[in-house]
């Protein structure tokens, strides 16, 4: 089974990039519309993140992904078009529905806030294994436990996610329905569901002695298996990102 | 001793074991499958909170809120950015889930809805000023967006639009979203639950 997450294995000066460089970058470009509050500077930082997603080798999957959204893109047009309250000048009418120019304006400035947002974001997860996320994250300060509870989910979801098929197979052939109106898929829930949550809080506490056995509760310093991260960018990349935002800053003040 | 019931621990206590912090992860892919199943069923529901449900239900408001807040991390880290927003919502669902257990709202099936209930209440507030910054007050749900559509052209305010869309659609999620929950939650080995239990600890046995 396919790992939990966006990333994409291959070569690329973005992949080679520090995670820790990417996150603080994703962080500010995503913030850079909400703190500016204005389109002209979202479609700049949108730019910029079409343009890294280029230098990652991942622009393909990028929009493939951001075309899971688009049925919600296009109603938030049609919704906003209608209902915004600002809603005065009238541009087209279907049937009885009119859409208001305001309103229209109003769904274009969140939705291209939303796109950069996710862009800004999936120049990290496309091109960053999580484990090296949280393993940077770890050498930067955060507890070892709360690394070992975001890593140890991207292990648990496959196993689970592998066994519901089975758990499924089995039900189905002793008689659970899984298709028809809605109460009858709605039964199907427990079955299902029933027998693999209490097998993974069963095995939960093999898990605990497991780790227990192995010195997870024990005092002390731990240490890191791999090398620090180093990369000659990594600096460059955290301060423009940083001085991105406050540029967003100023212009919001500036007006 | 009745199912969840734990009469002498305070409403906040949180017993913090490797075992507690192993339940965190279990919890978030327990949100994880959820979800997964409902758009496998094709219910029009998300389902996406059992886990943080169970783990607030076994281990407290504390354990519920955090896996909760996890929860919306590891999934904004990979696959949906979107979803740091929601996190506030998702401690919430955590908190109001564990502060309900304690307060004895597990222990028979219509205390359960009343929890259910008090949840829904609780996501919908957090969620709707959410809703309304990001999306002009929108969920993204069909059913909840055509009602936002219809109310908000009637001349109902935004905001109480919005309140009613994000509403109509965590009331029966939550509700139900709780009661799976509980339903799974009665169905755990007692030897599991004690290793959770607080006070003086002596496993009493009950029918």
């Amino acid at each position: 089974m396919r790992p939990v997450g966006l990333y994409v294995e291959r070569w690329s000066p973005l992949h080679a990039l520090d995670p820790i460089s990417k996150l603080v970058y994703a962080i500010c470009l995503a913030l850079v519309p909400f703190v500016a509050g204005d389109l002209r500077v979202t479609f700049v930082a949108l730019a910029g993140n079409l343009a890294l997603l280029a230098v990652g080798r991942v622009v393909r999957e990028g929009l493939l992904a951001l075309a899971g959204v688009g049925f919600f893109l296009a109603t938030l047009f049609l919704v906003q078009g209608m209902v915004y309250p600002g809603n005065a000048t009238p541009l087209v009418s279907v049937g009885p529905l009119v859409l208001y120019r305001e309103g229209l304006a109003y769904a274009v400035w969140l939705t291209a806030r939303f796109v950069n947002l996710t862009l800004s974001a999936f120049v990290l997860l496309f091109t960053t294994r999580p484990a090296d996320l949280v393993d940077e994250l770890v050498r930067a300060g955060l507890p070892p436990r709360a690394g070992y509870v975001l890593l140890s989910v991207l292990q648990i979801i496959p196993s689970m996610a592998a066994r519901i098929s089975a758990i499924q197979d089995a039900q189905r052939s002793r008689g659970m329905e899984t298709e028809g109106p809605i109460w009858v898929r709605m039964r199907a829930l427990l079955p299902v569901l029933g027998p693999l949550v209490i097998s993974s809080l069963v095995a939960m506490q093999e898990r605990a002695l497991a780790l227990e056995v192995r010195g997870f509760g024990a005092p002390g310093p731990r240490t890191l298996y791999r090398p620090p991260w180093r990369h000659r960018l990594a600096w460059p990349v955290r301060l423009a990102a940083v001085s991105a935002l406050l540029g967003a800053l100023v212009w919001r003040l500036a007006g | 001793m009745a199912t969840g019931a734990q009469p002498r621990a305070g409403i906040w206590t949180t017993r913090w074991t490797t075992l507690t912090l192993v339940l965190i992860p279990v919890g978030i892919a327990i949100n994880f499958v959820g979800k997964f199943v409902a758009q496998a069923l094709k219910l029009p529901l998300w389902l996406d909170s059992i886990g943080t449900v169970l783990a607030a239900f076994i281990a407290g408001p504390w354990v519920g809120a955090l896996t909760g807040a996890l929860n919306n991390i590891i999934y904004g880290l990979t696959v949906d950015p979107v979803s740091f927003w929601y996190f506030i919502t998702s401690v919430g669902i955590g908190l109001s889930a564990g502060i309900m257990a304690r307060l004895g709202f597990i222990r028979s099936t219509p205390r359960a809805v009343v929890a259910g209930l008090a949840v829904a209440l609780v996501a919908t507030v957090v969620s709707f000023p959410i809703n309304v910054y990001l999306w002009g007050g929108q969920t993204g749900n069909v059913w909840g967006d055509a009602l936002f559509t219809a109310l908000t052209l009637r001349g109902v305010p935004l905001w109480l639009a919005s309140f009613l869309d994000e509403l109509v659609v965590d009331l029966p999620d939550k509700v139900l979203t709780v009661l799976i929950a509980f339903g799974l939650f009665k169905a755990l080995p007692r030897r599991l639950l004690s290793q959770f239990e607080l006070g003086e600890g002596e496993l009493r046995r009950t029918a």
